[in-house]
């Protein structure tokens, strides 16, 4: 106790390492950091690629020639390209808005002890986590009972409700809140709604910045929603499933070729070049990107801070 | 007063739903494509609808499914009997498969509704192809789908840069004579010509695998890499090849053996790229290297006048196609693009009459597929079609899987008289002895997945020869065996034995 009371004192931060090792941790961060950079760069690098140095040199980091031209066909998608951009920010707004409050209001009365029904609404929940329904039940109930077909609701409504985020929710309000605290709040006269705006979300606002985060990434990446439920109305379908369209097509074409024969090579010409799909997948990656570190400042607050210091 | 108001609102409700119910009184039918690139069909709808309001008695909605969505659109739409989807584009080849999913009960018999409204589509559509679309399902032998009059044969053929082969000093003739095993003194000029990085040989391994062993697809069997073999005779289609009608492991015969030690040689030297062996990169590799011509002979399944087409035209150097064999009827072409009624659907005896009437009338198919004249294409001097490339980006469906092509105008690109000659072409077309069998896999399924991942593993890198048939060939037939390839081979027999001693 003593000879650590005696290091801090020397050292102001407890957690010093020798130089040594400090070369070793950087050096090990450093090359992970690489390794998440290096293909977003790579990918960017490609989207200024022109169409003959892939062709030449497949793909490269040093292309034999540069080039805008899969920018300028971007531009050349017009409408379709700025309304499933506008689409997929709508989509990811009100999807996680909508999801980030009912996953809040599920997970607080689960964390309340006093809640009579809280065993059953737990396994509710969780219950889900294990059984699925599988594909098809899933596409009836939203199809046929929900209605969720080639309307917006139908990109958001089947994401609603995570029981994993309700599960991180619950466990952030059992560990930041204490149940002192809403006690408290019930005897100086405040309603359950006051205590829930007014006492808890402002503690936990880490949590809710979390799930947030997830939600957000969730909807924003989601493409496969538009595969099941749009049919007609294209003009709904976000960027995410634009690009995975041409991807699937490509990946079809290549895999069916020798069946479809001529028909194969002649769609195979229509489709977009490798270098569009990269400067799409830098349109869809770059809004996500700039958002991440304004919800970093929460993830990482929320694990320091706690309404009752010890 | 509440009362008074909420009365009132309920009345206009009614009113509001009677008058909606008015309007619309033919009922809609939907159908849905394969592989098309639409994004804008107003134009054409609104005609289409006009022209069927009598003949069909209801409108035509179309979901347009594009190449990579449509397997998975399909599955949930039969398997979850949604009745808002009426007709589906189904075939052989793919995971939209006609059998199966007659077989279970997805697709209404048709017999009955051709009896009574299809004497036109009877008319328009060769009887061999309704007999190819005679299959068992789940109400008993019959025709499950309305079978498309497209490219109903299989030819598979070397695709010749004429221009380049020219220079080189060699002749078609030459190409013909010297056939597979004797193409590699041409890739010896080629490369000593045109230089190290440029390679000659511009294969899809797997349809190369089949060109030159002259084995056929088995419908039914398993998806990206074929197990299976059916040897042809070259010189006679439809008659009996070298092993009979007896359905062959396909990489354990001398045939397969002695293309991939050739193969295997080619890529020695240089001819064939390595990006070819590669899954990955197969297929893009080969359609850049097609586009810019930088090949001098290639593989390709052939469709008659595909010489004519606007992307062969492109490639800016004289292209010839020399077939390896004639064109042959089997089942995987013969199915290879149909239009079945869903089970789940509302409105069976509308949407038959729609396709009956698609199949047979000049107008509806024209308007369907190339769009609205004056809008997507123009008529010349001479009636041939001429697209206006704008609104034809918006629209341009797949011409083969919507049905009966050959009633389809001619194009300026592919010239007068060339949808007549296309039909005479294929229904020419010999069929091969075992047309008709598609091997129902379900007994061995397991079997079938666990030879497919073998085959994911070695067979591409063979065809293409990028490792060594010495080595691995007897690795790969080994892994095969393992997995079960006996159990497989003599399930594939037995029904083959079954269909044909019927």
């Amino acid at each position: 106790m003593t000879a650590i009371a005696k290091g801090r004192r020397k050292h102001p931060t407890l957690n010093r390492f020798g130089p040594g090792a400090q070369a070793v941790f950087h050096g090990v961060l450093g090359l992970f950091s690489l390794l998440c950079i290096i293909p977003f760069v790579f990918v960017i690098i490609i989207s200024f690629t022109s169409e003959e140095s892939i062709r030449a040199i497949g793909y490269s980091f040093r292309p034999l020639s540069w080039s805008l031209q899969a920018y300028a066909y971007t531009f050349q998608l017009g409408d379709q390209l700025w309304r499933s951009y506008l689409n997929s920010f709508l989509i990811t707004i009100v999807g996680t808005a909508l999801s980030v409050g009912i996953c809040v209001l599920y997970a607080y009365p689960l964390f309340r002890r006093d809640y009579r029904l809280r065993g059953f609404f737990n396994f509710l929940s969780f219950f889900t986590m294990i059984f699925g329904g599988g594909l098809v039940p899933t596409f009836v109930i939203c199809k046929s009972v929900l209605g969720l077909s080639d309307n917006y609701a139908a990109l958001i409504v089947p994401m609603l409700f995570s029981p994993f985020n309700v599960i991180i929710m619950r466990t952030f309000f059992q560990t930041t809140v204490p149940t002192e605290l809403i006690e408290a709040a019930t005897i100086d006269g405040s309603g359950e709604y006051g205590t829930l705006t007014r006492i808890v979300l402002p503690i936990v606002t880490p949590g809710i910045a979390t799930i947030a985060l997830l939600n957000a990434l969730g909807y924003w990446n989601e493409w496969f929603l538009s595969l099941l439920y749009i049919n007609k109305n294209m003009n709904i379908i976000p960027l995410q499933y634009l690009l995975m369209r041409m991807q699937r097509n490509a990946d079809f074409l290549a895999k069916n070729s020798s069946m479809l024969g001529a028909d194969a090579s002649r769609a195979a010409m229509e489709l977009p070049s490798q270098t569009l799909k990269m400067a799409l997948v830098v349109f869809i990656v770059v809004p996500i990107a700039c958002a991440y570190p304004f919800f970093q400042r929460y993830v990482v607050a929320g694990l320091t801070v706690g309404s009752v210091k010890g | 007063m509440k009362r008074i108001v909420s009365l009132f609102l309920t009345l206009a409700m009614l009113l509001g739903l009677c008058a909606a119910a008015q309007a619309d009184d033919l009922p809609t039918i939907t159908i849905m494509f394969h592989g098309s690139n639409v994004s804008d069909d107003s134009a054409v709808l609104e005609k289409v609808n006009e022209y069927i309001a009598d003949k069909v008695g209801a409108k035509l909605e179309v979901i347009w499914g594009t190449w990579g969505d449509f397997d998975e659109k399909v599955v949930n739409t039969l398997v979850s009997g949604d009745s808002d989807v009426d007709m589906v584009f189904t075939c052989s080849w793919s995971a939209d498969e006609y059998n199966s999913y007659a077989k279970n009960g997805y697709f209404v018999k048709l017999d009955d509704l051709i009896a009574e409204y299809g004497a036109d589509l009877k008319a328009a559509i060769p009887e061999s192809l309704m007999q190819a679309a005679t299959i068992e399902g789940a109400e008993g032998m019959g025709i499950y789908a309305v079978n498309g009059f497209k490219d109903t044969a299989t030819q598979n053929t070397w695709d010749v840069n004429v221009t380049l082969l020219n220079e080189l000093g060699y002749t078609l003739d030459d190409v013909k004579n010297l056939g597979f095993y004797g193409f590699g003194e041409i890739f010896a000029k080629a490369k000593e010509v045109k230089g190290d990085s440029f390679y000659p040989f511009l294969v899809e391994p797997m349809v190369a695998e089949r060109m030159v062993t002259n084995s056929i697809i088995i419908a039914g069997d398993a998806g990206s890499t074929n197990l299976l073999s059916l040897y042809l005779n070259p010189e006679d289609v439809s008659a009996e090849g070298a092993y009979g009608n007896q359905i062959l492991n396909k990489f354990a015969t001398p045939e397969y053996k002695a293309f991939v030690e050739k193969m295997h040689e080619y890529y020695e030297a240089g001819y064939i790229n390595p990006a070819l062996a590669v899954a990955e990169t197969s297929n893009d590799t080969r359609t850049n290297a097609q586009k810019t011509a930088d090949y001098l002979i290639g593989t390709q399944s052939y469709a008659y006048g595909y010489e004519f087409s606007a992307d062969v035209l492109a490639r800016g150097v004289e292209v010839a196609f020399v077939p390896c064999t004639d064109a042959y009827v089997d089942t995987t072409a013969s199915q290879g693009a149909m239009m079945a009624i869903s089970s789940a659907s509302e409105h069976v005896e509308e949407s038959f009459k729609f396709l009956a009437l698609l199949n047979s009338d000049p107008y509806l198919m024209t308007l369907l597929n190339y769009g609205v004249e004056g809008i997507h294409y123009t008529l010349n001097d001479d009636g041939l079609v001429v697209f206006n490339a704008d609104a034809r980006a918006t629209y341009s469906p797949w011409t083969n899987g919507m049905g009966n092509v050959t009633i389809l105008p001619d194009t300026e690109s592919e010239g007068k008289g060339f949808r007549e000659a296309f039909k005479a072409y294929y229904a020419g077309a010999k069929a091969i002895p075992a047309l008709g069998y598609v091997f129902d896999n379900s007994a061995v399924a397991n079997e079938m997945a666990a030879l497919g991942n073998v085959a994911a593993q070695y067979a591409l890198a063979l065809d293409c020869g990028a490792t060594d048939p010495e080595t691995e060939l007897p690795k790969f037939l080994e892994a095969l065996d393992a997995a079960g390839m006996q159990t497989y081979l003599d399930a594939a027999n037995a029904q083959l034995a079954a269909y044909l001693g019927k």
